[in-house]
């Protein structure tokens, strides 16, 4: 059988495979990316300061995107998560981490749906003392125990029974900056 | 009927190590193997102890083992150290007998193999250590492990390709065109997926779902059916039933898969035109798959007495079947109907290993027992094979319907607008479940590993076999 001469040149082969798939490479993710990058930052959102910066980077080292997405989508069940996310909302974030698994819940307004910091200390270093059902991996590695607190440490208030008797648990560098970028998480206001 | 009987019946009395192969290429295509073997061991270790934490977060509580560390470990581990290794090992058996002449350069396959397990050791500790580009699923490794990874493809690809460019025939066998396909394919996708020049905001999200999907299809899809095609009718002893329709299947392939990436982004910001277009071209896909699968299973027509007396082609009949229920699953998840009950949940991890596993593993499997003892003259015992097919068979199906029957439940409780807990509280019996199939995964791949070894070629200064005509595979 005869395909137009290719089924006896290698290079034929080779060179029409390479070729075909740059072009649907360019069609299909080089030019629609160069399209989305081109969308402005929304009017309110600001470039994040050094410590949530920081804190983004513990983010992206601990693999928290595995679980939690950053991407609200337009349907019902996305309503408590935020508004309907927006290329505006990732300009100039670097990845963006919008996910595709949501064994935690959606982060992607965190900041306003749990602005505490004392929460977000709690949760961090023993999850199931603020949520009992939870099956996310407590960071002790983020904390220091001590038996006293110094004059600028920030003690994370642990309930009762959840930390070792006669210590106070004290914030890492890590989670102080973890913390930071979680509340940091707030989406843009947009006029409807 | 003995255990015995059933030893020597699925044993080939004729098996002779083929002496038309040098011993060269017989070796560093073993050695192949064996790091696969290895790195299979080693990922899906990491995958259960992954698995068992999902059911009780407080295993083995260091930072180095945190669930958010395995994961991009274990999906690194086992796509390319395991899956890319074993299928390259073997396609360069298919393309040194179809082009019925010794592997070009043994020797740059050797360096080739060094530079992947490089890449894949330094993945390994700097995952482990944090060191991460992030979330972004497949290219978690800092990019100059990626340019050790790339010169390993590129380097594997020369030597394919010089091997075939050298073939004592004049035309090219089918199998040929998927392998060199593959080897022509990752280098654009790898590359693509790490310049950064169109990556600023959501265009990274678009590269993402482009690079991720595509390295499936465009890879381990593509190697592992040009095996197929020859691996199949080499045990049938039989032509494959369409020649033409193979071909079709690498055009269409080509054509559709690589336009549907965005179905992983459906619903998200991205271009509402370009999440149409993958959606579209996921129903194209049919046509590959079914071309693919249906060609490849009508090749057994009349031959089920080959199945049942051989003890590497069920591990091919299982793929095939994984190929297309795998590839037909994704189709429909693509839909936005099912995506809107799929899409976040476990589902789409059920899905990866019904292909990656049910699929890619089988098929590599398959190749492996019928083609290295062809290659060493040495036959693992078939009651092992029979213990490795079945605890694998067991252990996958096991996984796939319990993480799909949790994605399932997350998905209902979030659709009824429960909170977010109790989609946790539904998947949490299924994560149970998901570990003991893993466990039995796990389990087969340890008598995997036995197998292999049983299978090593013999020592240089073994009497040298005399020759034996080899049918030709097509």
């Amino acid at each position: 059988m005869n395909f137009g001469g290719l089924h006896t040149s290698h290079r034929a082969i080779v060179a029409v495979a390479a070729i075909v798939f740059f072009v649907l490479t360019l069609v299909i993710a080089i030019l629609p990316a160069l399209r989305e990058q081109a969308f402005p930052a929304l009017a309110g959102i600001k470039p994040r300061g050094h410590e949530e910066e920081r804190g983004r980077q513990v983010y992206m080292r601990e693999g928290c995107g595995f679980c939690h997405t950053q991407f609200v989508r337009d349907l019902p069940m996305d309503r408590p998560y935020g508004r309907p996310s927006l290329p505006g909302d990732y300009a100039l974030e670097n990845p963006p981490m919008l996910g595709t698994q949501r064994t935690g819940p959606d982060l992607a307004d965190v900041g306003s749906r749990q602005p505490s910091e004392a929460w977000h200390m709690i949760h961090l270093y023993d999850p199931r003392a603020v949520v009992p059902q939870s099956v996310m991996p407590g960071y002790r590695w983020f904390f220091v125990e001590k038996a006293q607190a110094g004059q600028d440490d920030l003690v994370v208030p642990v309930p009762a029974g959840r930390a070792p008797k006669g210590k106070v648990i004290v914030a890492g560098p890590d989670a102080i900056e973890l913390v930071r970028y979680l509340l940091s998480l707030k989406q843009a206001k947009v006029s409807p | 009927m003995g255990l015995s009987a059933i030893r020597t019946r699925m044993r080939d009395p004729g098996l002779v190590a083929a002496s038309s192969v040098d011993a060269a290429t017989v070796q560093v295509l073993f050695e192949y193997v064996v790091c696969a073997t290895i790195w299979l061991l080693v990922g899906t270790s990491i995958g259960l102890i992954a698995s068992i934490k999902l059911h009780w977060p407080e295993f083995l509580p260091y930072s180095w083992l945190s669930f958010g560390r395995l994961r991009p470990v274990h999906t690194n581990t086992v796509l390319f150290g395991w899956s890319s290794l074993v299928l390259v090992g073997l396609c360069f058996y298919v393309v040194a007998r179809t082009s019925r002449i010794s592997l070009w350069s043994p020797g740059l396959a050797r360096l080739a193999l060094g530079l992947w397990n490089l890449a894949l050791f330094g993945g390994l500790v700097t995952l482990l250590a944090g060191v991460s580009r992030g979330p972004q699923e497949y290219r978690e490794w800092v990019w100059p492990l990626a340019a050790i990874l790339a010169a390993a493809v590129l380097i594997d690809g020369y030597v394919m390709y010089r091997t075939v460019a050298a073939r004592a025939l004049h035309e090219v066998y089918v199998s040929n065109w998927y392998i060199l396909g593959a080897f022509c394919y990752l280098p654009i996708l790898y590359v693509t997926s790490y310049l950064p020049w169109y990556q600023g905001g959501l265009g990274n999200t678009v590269v993402q779902g482009y690079y991720m999907h595509n390295s499936m299809g465009m890879w381990f899809t593509q190697m592992a059916l040009g095996i197929s095609y020859y691996g199949i009718p080499r045990l049938l002893g039989r032509p494959v039933y369409s020649y033409a329709l193979g071909v079709l299947g690498f055009w269409t392939n080509l054509l559709f898969y690589p336009m549907i990436g965005a179905h992983h982004f459906i619903f998200s910001p991205e271009a509402w035109w370009l999440q149409t277009t993958a959606i579209l071209f996921s129903v194209g896909m049919m046509v590959p798959v079914w071309a693919g699968t249906g060609n490849l299973l009508l090749t057994f027509k009349g031959a089920a007495g080959a199945v049942s007396r051989s003890y590497a082609l069920p591990f091919f009949v299982t793929g095939l079947i994984g190929y297309g229920l795998s590839s037909t699953q994704g189709t429909i998840e693509a839909f936005r109907s099912a995506n809107i009950y799929w899409h976040f949940t476990n589902f789409t991890v059920g899905h990866s290993h019904a292909a990656m596993y049910g699929f890619i593993a089988f098929i590599a499997w398959g190749a492996v027992y019928g083609l290295l003892p062809r290659l060493t003259g040495r036959e693992p015992n078939p009651l092992a094979v029979g213990v490795h097919f079945w605890l694998a068979l067991v252990g996958v199906s096991t996984y796939v319907i319990a993480i799909s029957v949790a994605g399932v439940l997350q998905g209902f409780a979030w659709v009824a607008g429960q909170s977010f807990i109790a989609s946790v509280i539904a998947a949490e019996p299924m994560w149970l479940a998901r570990t003991v199939g893993g466990l039995l995964m796990v389990s087969s791949h340890v008598v995997f590993a036995f197998n292999v070894w049983a299978m090593r070629p013999r020592r240089a200064e073994a009497p040298a076999v005399a020759p034996v005509a080899v049918r030709s595979p097509a």
